[in-house]
């Protein structure tokens, strides 16, 4: 084991700061080993500081921050596209995601604090692939697809595929994350984002989740649950979705299919929950964002206030 | 008045980290990866030759160079088991604590000091770690300290009274468990100072971020071998400290790094370090029985009580001691105790070292009777208010000799509690609650009350109640002030300001209080003991320097000094308004013009011809009453309203009342601000903080993400009472009160949350009440 | 490797090669001298080194000083006019929001930040708003009076 250091250096490396997606490609595939990417950095310095970032060989630093056609949320018709490089600031106050995706714009103003907000970008917040990220839920609710950019290949890949792993991605070396599209669905009954952590604020994520629901004649049409920190990647429960899917709306139905929930989510125990809450809670908050969706509000956040 | 803050704003604050000096070189700490380790090498050979480092520092200098650290408190010699083991700053060959530093690096830049800690290559062999409590009292557990043939550092009994009559007595006995987890201050600030060693004076200079300078200067220059006299520490802006800045065994090393560079070297801690290696607290258990009567009347405790002092409570830090006020504070308030029996072990695990952290030990016992009356509210059916109210000491009993041997000076704890539930509004809420009962909602009322005794005078230690203070006017009439009143952020400038403006009648802006530094015998801040001993020997500093002041005007005005009075810096006859002088002139004639040779004839006499006063201050309380250790007990109530969402254990704060008597108010807002702030530690201690180890002794959240303290969405509006009955042992009555509200908050939430869940029959077993274990106890009721 | 930029502190041009690694704390309290910016967690979890970024409250502990290059950078110290203290600074000395200060100054920006970009907030916004900035010492109460008086001050004309 390493020595114990309370905060370790950032080791030494060499900064490059393209100002083009292109650019950035290229740089990226010419440099191949060693590469790194930074956006926001709110992921990325705290974790070499903590000595995650290997020190050994030369370390290139690809800042893709100021890359301009990277920042930006555009409506189209049917979807929303946003850059890669979006501050979550922007996601949660742009009125085109509030008015279209609320679901994304509470889960980006309810990550960090506004400090991070004001750093931290939404594609940073995928890549990073934490399964406590907490964009992640909505975006996998609403069907997200990600933009992957390599040097002279681009492929469009939906979210659900996009995680392999804590910390991991389907991301080659020399890729990057260059959009979010999002579908523009409108949820007839409505959709909900909660988050639970352990105080009520700027916390992270002991379980998240996402729902969207569209109902037809009293009968569950389309429904959609995502959920974060409880399994090696954010998911959906299709299992539970499924099974709400064709019944009627009632609370015990509601009840009843959260409750799959817990067959589907694989929780672990660490300092912040043990798997048997994260479980639990899997099934409590999407009870409660399921029955939100009814209740008039499209959205509401849930930091475990009363 | 407001320099302090008017730097503090602005960016010009002088905090240890903003300090440079030129030539100035960085410390870190390497520290041990494992909690318990043999040493068998250390190797800094690939990390000297990086370019940049100058020096490193092992446990073989250290032992070579340094004295082992000294014990803050002793009382073996008294015949107490009371262990102190032999310990220096860095492990020598073998480590007991996940990162205990085995290596100090000294380098041109913190940056290279960090890249050469992987450098350092060391050689370890496991030992079995102890990091639970149980587990090192068990017969056979793996041994901290090889050379004691158990880990119980200090095992202590205390008995009271007659403890079989109250048990005979008793209609009821009720059993009480209750632990805290481990927690601690961790102001924003971490640890820090700067050393600047002069070979050719010998002196060591040091800037610290310390509660205590001249307890500092006694500790390093012994573990350095050097003569106190050459050690001298200045007190920098200080980012908080809460009991946590009141060790300084690393300082110890910085020193030795400035001495053996020969250039000034800083430490900044950091905040991972601060967690892992800072003090701790709290981490007690009680297991007990309470005799009560029917009508809820208390008549006695029987309890053990285990500390978990990590690796040690008394060389590296000072909280072992606090066992003592543990078991001493446990009667409280009340006045039916007939006798009281507690066996209390101090235990080491391979945990960080156990220090001083807001409330330090009265917290416990006071925590512990708390919890008692609310467990006694609950199985007798009376309201917890009904309880207390029925087994206060009473307003005509004061002074009152307590049966743990306090003497505690004066209060009115019905009125304390009588205005708390009314701010509280206790019976509002009651109702709300049984209405939100029908709905499903759980609502809980928790009522706290406290005697906190404040300003202790201990022997065989370094809380011994020294103090001292010095008021002075210069030479051309402005005021200088300086105390063991170490500015801590806790606001001790202005009051100190306030307190000598007012008695001697200068101008508030006149008026410098000195940086604190070592020069300034006493034993500085901690035991909520500011505003009375530093202040009380403030206060008969600055009364000393009036009565000589007006004599001295008297003389120069040509007027009997029964008849000078002085408002706002200027000295004036009450008979003859032409005679007036400004402190200015009088200074001026004092020093020079015609100075000494001008004073009064019995002044020269008495050689007291300077405007300059130094005194001293000890608790008449504690010197008459040798069993009352402490020479306040201020008194305070809480009450908190909760609602507790029984699917996801959340709590949230509906309302909080805290009523407090501190005596004499010295200075209403900066006491307010006080208690806000420990409110809110009381709170986050309740519902959120726990310092958690493994069983191998690693320590998995060393950060403010992972330990988590409130944020200003997690703290109430708070509505705030005072009532003031001084105490006929201070100066002016006043009272400390500084440790308190953390004290009352952490115990009301908690009987706020248990209330809630009466309809689950739970009684909260162990703190903080986190949303996990809240979720958990009610599934584990509903389970049967 | 050093790499060069220029920033815009404190309405004050500056050209500097900074270390890749070192971050915008580093560089702002190390070389620039201003040291109202604290090194608190160093980890983004404490707001003590907050500073506004091309207007904006981040955590300059976050933030790698290359980054910050044609960037514009405000600290408490931008906020006086000579010796004078900014109006939001006396709301928190007259209000006792400060008590031992490591945080102030980080709280101070973000405040100064609300205060600016909110027409009208409630205590719960503020205490939403300030939710990034740890403090030790007040539990907050005296800060969210002291940024209520500043409002005041800011309505009535009296600001900058
Ligand atoms: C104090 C604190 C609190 C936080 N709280 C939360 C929280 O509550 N919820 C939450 O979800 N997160 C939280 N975070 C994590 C973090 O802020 C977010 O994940 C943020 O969105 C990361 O974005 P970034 O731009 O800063 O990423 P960076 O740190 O710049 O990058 C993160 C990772 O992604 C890679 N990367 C970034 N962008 C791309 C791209 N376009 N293409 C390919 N790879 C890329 C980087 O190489 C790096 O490995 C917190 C962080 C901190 C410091
Ligand atoms: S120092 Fe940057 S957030 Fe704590
Ligand atoms: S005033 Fe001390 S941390 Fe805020």
């Amino acid at each position: 084991m390493r020595n114990f250091v309370g905060l370790r250096a950032i080791p030494e490396m060499e900064y490059h700061r393209p100002i083009a997606l292109e650019q950035a490609l290229k740089l990226l595939s010419e440099l191949k080993e060693g590469c790194k990417i930074i956006a926001g950095g709110t992921d990325l310095v705290p974790a070499a500081r903590r000595g995650r970032m290997s020190s050994s060989g030369h370390i290139h630093i690809i800042d893709i921050s100021s890359i301009k056609d990277l920042d930006y949320i555009i409506k189209e018709d049917d979807m929303i596209r946003i850059g890669a490089v979006t501050k979550l600031s922007e996601v949660g106050a742009s009125t085109v995601v509030k008015e279209h995706v609320p679901i994304l714009a509470e889960a980006a103003s309810q990550t960090g604090s506004l400090q991070v907000r004001n750093l931290g970008t939404i594609g940073g917040n995928l890549c990073n692939a934490s399964p406590a990220a907490d964009t992640a839920p909505p975006l996998l609710a609403l069907d997200a697809r990600v933009n992957i950019r390599g040097i002279d290949k681009q492929r469009l890949v939906p979210l659900k595929e996009f995680f392999t792993g804590p910390g991991e991605t389907i991301l080659a070396p020399g890729e990057i994350l260059a959009e979010v599209q999002i579908p523009i669905t409108e949820p007839t009954a409505g959709s909900c984002f909660i988050k639970l952590g352990r105080r009520n604020a700027f916390t992270l994520s002991i379980v998240s989740v996402a729902t969207l629901v569209k109902v037809k004649d009293g009968i569950f049409d389309d429904v959609r649950i995502a959920l974060g920190a409880v399994a090696p990647t954010p998911i959906r429960a299709s299992k539970a979705e499924k099974y709400l899917t064709g019944k009627k709306v009632s609370e015990q139905v509601i009840d009843d299919g959260a409750k799959v929930v817990t067959s589907e989510v694989k929780p672990i125990s660490d300092v912040r929950a043990s798997a048997r809450y994260r479980k639990d809670m899997s099934y409590i908050v999407t009870k409660r964002a399921l029955t939100m969706c009814f209740n008039g509000s499209q959205v509401t956040s849930f930091a475990g206030k009363g | 008045m407001e320099e302090r803050e008017r730097r503090l704003v602005s960016g010009k604050g002088f905090y240890v980290d903003d300090i440079e000096l030129p030539n100035m070189a960085h410390c870190i700490f390497v520290g041990s990866p494992y909690a318990h380790a043999r040493i068998k090498s250390v190797d800094v050979s690939r990390a000297l030759r990086l370019n940049g480092v100058l020096a490193i520092i092992t446990g073989k200098e250290v032992a070579k160079l340094m004295d082992p650290l000294p014990a803050t408190s002793n009382y073996e010699a008294i015949g107490w088991h009371w262990r102190t083991p032999k310990v220096y700053p860095l492990a020598v060959d073998k480590v007991r604590f996940q990162g205990e530093p085995v290596a100090a690096i000294i380098a041109e830049h913190p940056y290279i000091a960090l890249d050469a800690a992987d450098l350092i290559d060391i050689e370890y062999e496991l030992l079995p770690p102890v990091s639970d409590v149980n587990e090192a009292m068990q017969p056979g557990s793996p041994l901290v300290y090889e050379e004691w043939e158990d880990n119980m550092q200090v095992h202590l009994e205390f008995n009271f009274g007659d403890i079989d009559a109250a048990f005979k007595e008793a209609d009821r006995i009720l059993r009480v468990s209750w632990h805290e987890g481990r927690v601690s201050g961790f102001p924003i600030e971490a640890r820090g100072c700067v050393a600047s060693y002069d070979r050719i004076t010998g002196m060591l200079n040091m800037w610290s971020s310390t509660q205590a300078p001249f307890l500092g200067r006694q500790y390093i220059s012994s573990a350095l071998r050097l003569p106190t006299n050459k050690v001298r520490i200045v007190v920098a802006d200080v980012g908080g400290a809460f009991g946590n800045k009141l060790n300084w065994w690393k300082d110890t090393v910085v020193g030795l790094g400035s001495i053996v560079t020969g250039r000034p070297v800083k430490w900044v801690e950091s905040k991972r370090e601060l967690f892992l290696t800072g003090s701790h607290n709290r981490d007690v258990t009680w297991e007990g029985e309470v005799a009560v009567k029917n009508d809820g009347s208390i008549l006695g405790v029987k309890a053990k009580f285990v500390k978990d002092l990590g690796v040690e409570g008394t060389n590296r830090g000072s909280a072992a001691m606090g066992i003592i006020p543990a078991c001493c504070s446990v009667p409280n308030a009340y006045r039916l105790f007939k006798g009281l029996k507690i066996e209390a072990c101090g235990v080491v695990t391979n945990k960080s070292p156990y220090c001083a952290y807001r409330g330090y030990g009265k917290d416990k016992g006071i925590k512990f009777m708390e919890r008692i009356m609310q467990i006694v509210s609950r199985e007798l059916n009376i309201e917890p208010e009904q309880i207390r109210l029925g087994n206060f000491i009473q307003p005509h009993q004061f002074p009152y000799k307590q049966i743990s041997g306090y003497v505690y000076d004066s209060g009115d704890y019905p009125a304390v509690l009588k205005k708390a539930l009314k701010l509280g509004k206790v019976d509002l809420w009651r109702e709300k609650q049984r209405q939100a009962r029908k709905q499903g909602k759980y609502i809980g009322v928790g009522v706290a009350f406290m005697v906190e005794p404040a300003g202790v005078a201990a022997p065989h230690c370094i809380y011994g109640g020294l103090t001292q203070a010095r008021v002075r006017i210069t030479s051309d009439g402005l005021v200088e002030v300086e105390n063991d009143q170490t500015e801590i952020g806790q606001g001790s400038t202005i009051t100190r300001t306030k307190v000598v403006a007012n008695i001697l009648g200068a101008k508030i802006d006149d008026i410098e209080v000195k940086r604190d530094s070592s020069d300034m015998p006493g034993s500085g801040v901690y035991s909520s003991r500011g505003a009375v001993y530093p202040t009380g020997a403030l206060i008969r500093a600055a009364r000393e320097l009036r009565v000589r002041m007006i004599k001295f005007a008297g003389h120069f005005l040509n007027e009997e000094p029964a008849h000078i009075d002085i408002t706002d810096g200027v000295f004036h006859s009450t008979k003859d308004p032409t005679k007036r002088m400004s402190l200015k002139e009088l200074a001026d004639c004092a020093y020079f013009r015609p100075g000494p040779r001008g004073l009064p004839h019995d002044m020269q006499v008495k050689h007291e011809i300077l405007l300059d006063v130094s005194a001293s201050w000890f608790s008449p309380n504690t010197a008459q009453n040798p069993t009352s250790t402490y020479a306040t007990y201020c008194s305070g109530a809480d009450i908190a309203v909760v609602e507790v969402d029984v699917e996801t254990g959340a709590v949230s704060i509906l309302k909080y009342a805290h009523v407090h008597d501190a005596g004499t108010l010295l200075d209403k807002d900066v006491v307010e601000g006080q208690i806000f702030g420990g409110i809110v530690q009381g709170i986050g201690e309740a519902l959120s903080e726990e310092l958690v180890y493994t069983r191998s002794g690693e320590l998995l959240n060393n950060s403010y993400t992972d330990y988590v303290m409130p944020t200003a969405q997690d703290s109430p509006d708070i509505v705030m009472g005072h009532i003031e009955t001084p105490s006929p042992f201070t100066e002016l009555g006043q009272k400390g009160i500084g440790e308190a509200p953390v004290i009352t908050s952490k115990a009301a939430i908690i009987n706020a949350i248990e209330d809630a869940l009466s309809p689950f029959n739970i009684r909260v077993p162990e703190s903080p009440a986190t949303r996990e274990r809240i979720r958990r106890w009610i599934l584990e009721s509903q389970e049967g | 490797m050093k790499v060069p930029i220029k920033t815009k502190v404190n309405g004050k041009l500056y050209e500097q090669e900074v270390e890749a690694r070192s971050t915008l704390l580093d560089i702002l309290r190390d070389e620039l001298k201003i040291k109202s910016v604290h090194r608190g967690c160093e980890d983004g979890e404490c707001g003590a080194c907050t500073v506004l970024l091309n207007g904006k409250p981040v955590c300059s502990c976050l933030v790698l000083a290359a980054q910050v290059d044609g960037a514009e950078i405000t600290t408490v110290e931008g906020l006086l006019k000579g010796d004078e203290l900014h109006p939001l600074m006396l709301a928190f000395i007259e209000n006792h929001a400060v008590q031992c200060g490591y945080c102030t100054p980080g709280v101070i920006m973000t405040a100064y930040y609300l205060l600016n970009n909110l027409a009208d907030f409630t205590d719960e916004d503020l205490r939403r708003g300030i939710e990034g900035n740890l403090c030790r010492c007040t539990g907050y109460i005296h800060i969210i009076k002291a940024i209520k008086a500043a409002k005041k001050c800011k309505d009535s004309g009296n600001w900058w």
